[in-house]
């Protein structure tokens, strides 16, 4: 339930309802801005203007009776200027009504004054005594360090007592930390224990195994050393095998060829002393003596002997020849019966040959002789001798050359 | 403030001389970048923080993932000491796990690491020494020092190093000559060998003697061995206190023994009875290359007739439990008793 309110405070409803601020339409304000790149063919209203300037925010004596503005719009200056002067005008025209005393006046002989009664007077005046007073740091000065602040201890104190065994026991708490620190460092120890004693292992046993191989590679290199020494044996007795087998066939080739060639040779020298003897290697030195030496001379000396009865014969002949030529000559004035002589001349010499070769006798005997008996008669008739023993000569030639 | 929960990081500035390590997955990637930084400190602060986190070897697949190998080859030439002797140590300690071994291999780091050889400070050496013996104990990586041409200048170091040093060389020589030995046999290897077998320390006596076994295992390392008349000083060594020098002076001996010069040598240093003192022993490492040089001796026959007095030794052998050494005994056995 309201609280009752006062009756004087209550307005009988004399007037009908009436608005402090008659109601009026908000501007019709779009709902969006419009876009920036529009013209403003239209003042746009101001929003936030100089609150001072602004109509709706009151002014001056905050008691005073105040209509609220007609229009919304902003007025112009002159406006305002006219309202302004017609409130003062108004002012002039209705005065005041007085002010109700509040103090009765004073009575008779005694004045009212006026008293402040508040605690702490104050001098009323229209002048404030002022006193201007500077103060200015001295230049050149640093500032100090600013002071420890400490700021004051502020609460109070207060203690409190622990009693043994109250808190903790440190025997007890502290085994875990020691545990966690001390095994820490034995595992980290350990590990690293670990790890060199892997080490170690690991080295002994690549020890070991580089002595199993080291023997093992002493071993394979023995063994390839007694090989090759081995090999090399082999090699020599083999080499040596192979040349005595060599030798063995070239003696038995040697042989075989001994045999065959004394066989072959055998009625070798048989045949080649049958063909010397054939060929006449072997001769009689007299029979040779004779044959290369006496007969030759002989033949060339009956060559001689037959040339110089030939060239005698020729002789003849061309001595007979030119008798007969002369005699031909001479006869050739008597022409027909010698013509028949000159034939039968002819003949003769060609018959006187062979009957005086038919004559001779043995070659040699023959020949000296003649040369004896000719060489007188060559004295006196060289020609005809002459001739004639180259003929006989001829024919002897030619006789011995037959009997031979 | 102090606060309950346990970190996983050590407390900050705890050292000084190392750099700070990002979180996680971002720390390798910043040392890298740090170490191409131009500031001496910071490269020195990331080497040490490096050398702390090459102990994973997870850190070691990331590290070389992310191509830090390239940085600490470019590294390996710098002026400073610490540098050089950190980024040594960095390489050595990736060398140590296979993935380390492998990346090393792919990114020639070999060769990167033959100018170190010279280094003036004994560290660096004795570090790029040590990454050469755990290099060459892979195959991969024994090729890759071959390759790299380092035999020569490994050879000559032979006689100017320290004792340290000159062991892990001996062990790199030893692991790279069982591949091939024409390099070293150029530049005179078995000479300078021939010196460290009679060293004073027993350690260098052995791997002198290891390297001599790898190189006269191979057919043309086998002539200069015998033509250095080696083999009397193996024999001396044959008596040796130290086990590991009996068995590797014993081991030179067997391969030795293969060529008939070899063999004529051995016999005129008396080889035999040491070799069969060897053979007696029950427990030692020696006894089967013994029973080997042996074998090899009963090849000749002086050594035959010596042998056969001795058979009995050998019968002891084949009671061993190792079967190697039985089957070396037994065909000892067979090459005494060989009859032509």
């Amino acid at each position: 339930m309201l609280p009752a309110r006062p009756p004087e405070l209550t307005v009988a409803p004399a007037l009908p309802y009436s608005y402090s601020s008659q109601p009026r339409s908000l501007l019709a304000r779009p709902k969006y801005r419009a876009p920036p790149d529009a013209a403003e063919p239209e003042k746009q209203r101001v929003c936030y203007g100089n609150i001072m300037r602004d109509p709706r925010v009151a002014r001056g004596y905050a008691l005073a009776v105040r209509l609220p503005p007609q229009s919304t719009q902003p007025h112009p200056p002159e406006v305002q200027k006219q309202k302004g002067a017609q409130k003062r005008a108004l002012v002039r025209k209705h005065p005041k009504e007085p002010i109700r005393p509040g103090t009765p006046e004073p009575v008779e002989g005694r004045e009212h004054v006026y008293v402040q009664t508040e605690l702490y007077l104050e001098e009323i005046c229209d002048h404030v005594l002022e006193v201007d007073g500077e103060c200015q740091t001295d230049e050149f000065l640093d500032r100090p360090p600013t002071p420890l602040f400490i700021p004051a201890k502020t609460g109070k104190d207060i203690a409190t007592q622990i009693e043994e065994g109250e808190l903790f026991d440190f025997d007890i708490e502290v085994k875990p930390i020691l545990e966690v620190l001390i095994g820490k460092t034995v595992e980290q120890a350990l590990l690293e224990v670990m790890e060199e004693e892997e080490l170690a292992q690991l080295r002994a046993h690549q020890r070991a195994f580089i002595e199993l191989r080291n023997a093992e590679f002493a071993e394979l290199q023995r063994l390839e050393e007694q090989d090759r020494r081995i090999r090399e044996e082999k090699e020599r007795r083999r080499l040596e095998h192979l040349e005595k087998l060599r030798k063995q066939k070239e003696t038995t080739e040697k042989i075989a060829a001994r045999a065959f060639a004394k066989r072959y040779l055998a009625d070798l020298i048989p045949s080649v002393f049958s063909n010397l003897y054939d060929s006449g290697f072997f001769y009689d030195p007299i029979e040779r003596d004779i044959e290369t030496k006496f007969l030759p001379w002989l033949m060339s000396e009956v060559e001689e002997t037959l040339q110089k009865k030939v060239l005698g014969r020729t002789m003849l002949d061309s001595l007979i020849r030119t008798v007969v030529e002369k005699r031909l000559d001479a006869f050739s004035c008597q022409p027909l019966p010698d013509q028949t002589e000159a034939p039968a001349k002819e003949l003769r010499p060609t018959d006187a040959a062979p009957q005086v070769s038919g004559e001779t006798d043995a070659a040699d005997q023959l020949v000296t002789g003649k040369e004896e008996t000719d060489q007188p008669v060559a004295e006196e008739q060289p020609s005809d001798p002459i001739s004639s023993q180259p003929e006989e000569l001829d024919q002897a030639g030619t006789q011995d050359l037959e009997t031979e | 403030m102090a606060q309950p929960r346990i970190s996983a990081y050590l407390p900050p500035d705890i050292d000084p001389t190392k750099a700070a390590l990002a979180f996680g997955r971002r720390a390798l990637p910043k040392l890298n970048e740090e170490l191409r930084s131009a500031e001496l400190l910071t490269q020195q602060r990331a080497l040490m923080a490096l050398c702390d986190l090459v102990h994973d070897p997870e850190k070691v697949y990331q590290a070389i993932e992310i191509g830090f190998l390239g940085s600490l080859k470019a590294l390996l030439g710098h002026p400073d000491n610490t540098v050089r002797q950190k980024t040594t140590e960095a390489l050595y300690l990736m060398s140590m796990h296979s993935v380390g071994r492998q990346g090393l291999i792919e990114n020639g780091v070999i060769s990167a690491l033959t100018g170190l050889l010279d280094d003036p400070v004994d560290i660096c050496r004795k570090n790029t020494h040590q990454i050469f013996d755990m290099m060459a104990k892979l195959p991969e990586g024994a090729a890759g020092v071959l390759q790299a041409g380092l035999i020569p200048p490994l050879v000559l170091k032979l006689q100017t190093e320290l004792e340290e040093i000159l062991e892990l060389i001996l062990d790199t020589l030893s692991n790279c000559l069982r591949m091939q030995v024409s390099e070293a046999l150029a530049t005179g290897a078995v000479a300078a060998l021939k010196e460290k077998l009679t060293h004073p320390s027993a350690a260098i006596r052995g791997k002198a003697a290891q390297v001599l076994l790898e190189i006269s295992s191979h057919p043309e390392g086998k002539l200069p061995v015998c033509e250095e008349e080696v083999i009397p000083v193996l024999v001396s060594l044959l008596e040796d206190k130290d086990p590991a020098v009996q068995a590797s002076a014993t081991g030179a001996l067997m391969f030795a023994l293969v060529t008939p010069q070899g063999r004529s040598s051995a016999m005129a240093a008396e080889a035999i009875p040491p070799l069969l003192k060897l053979v007696a022993e029950e427990t030692s490492k020696a006894r089967l290359n013994a029973i080997k040089a042996l074998t090899l001796l009963a090849e000749l026959p002086e050594g035959r007739e010596t042998l056969l007095d001795h058979t009995d030794t050998f019968q002891e052998c084949l009671d061993d439990p190792r079967e190697v050494v039985i089957r070396a005994a037994q065909s000892a056995i067979r090459a005494i008793e060989w009859k032509p």
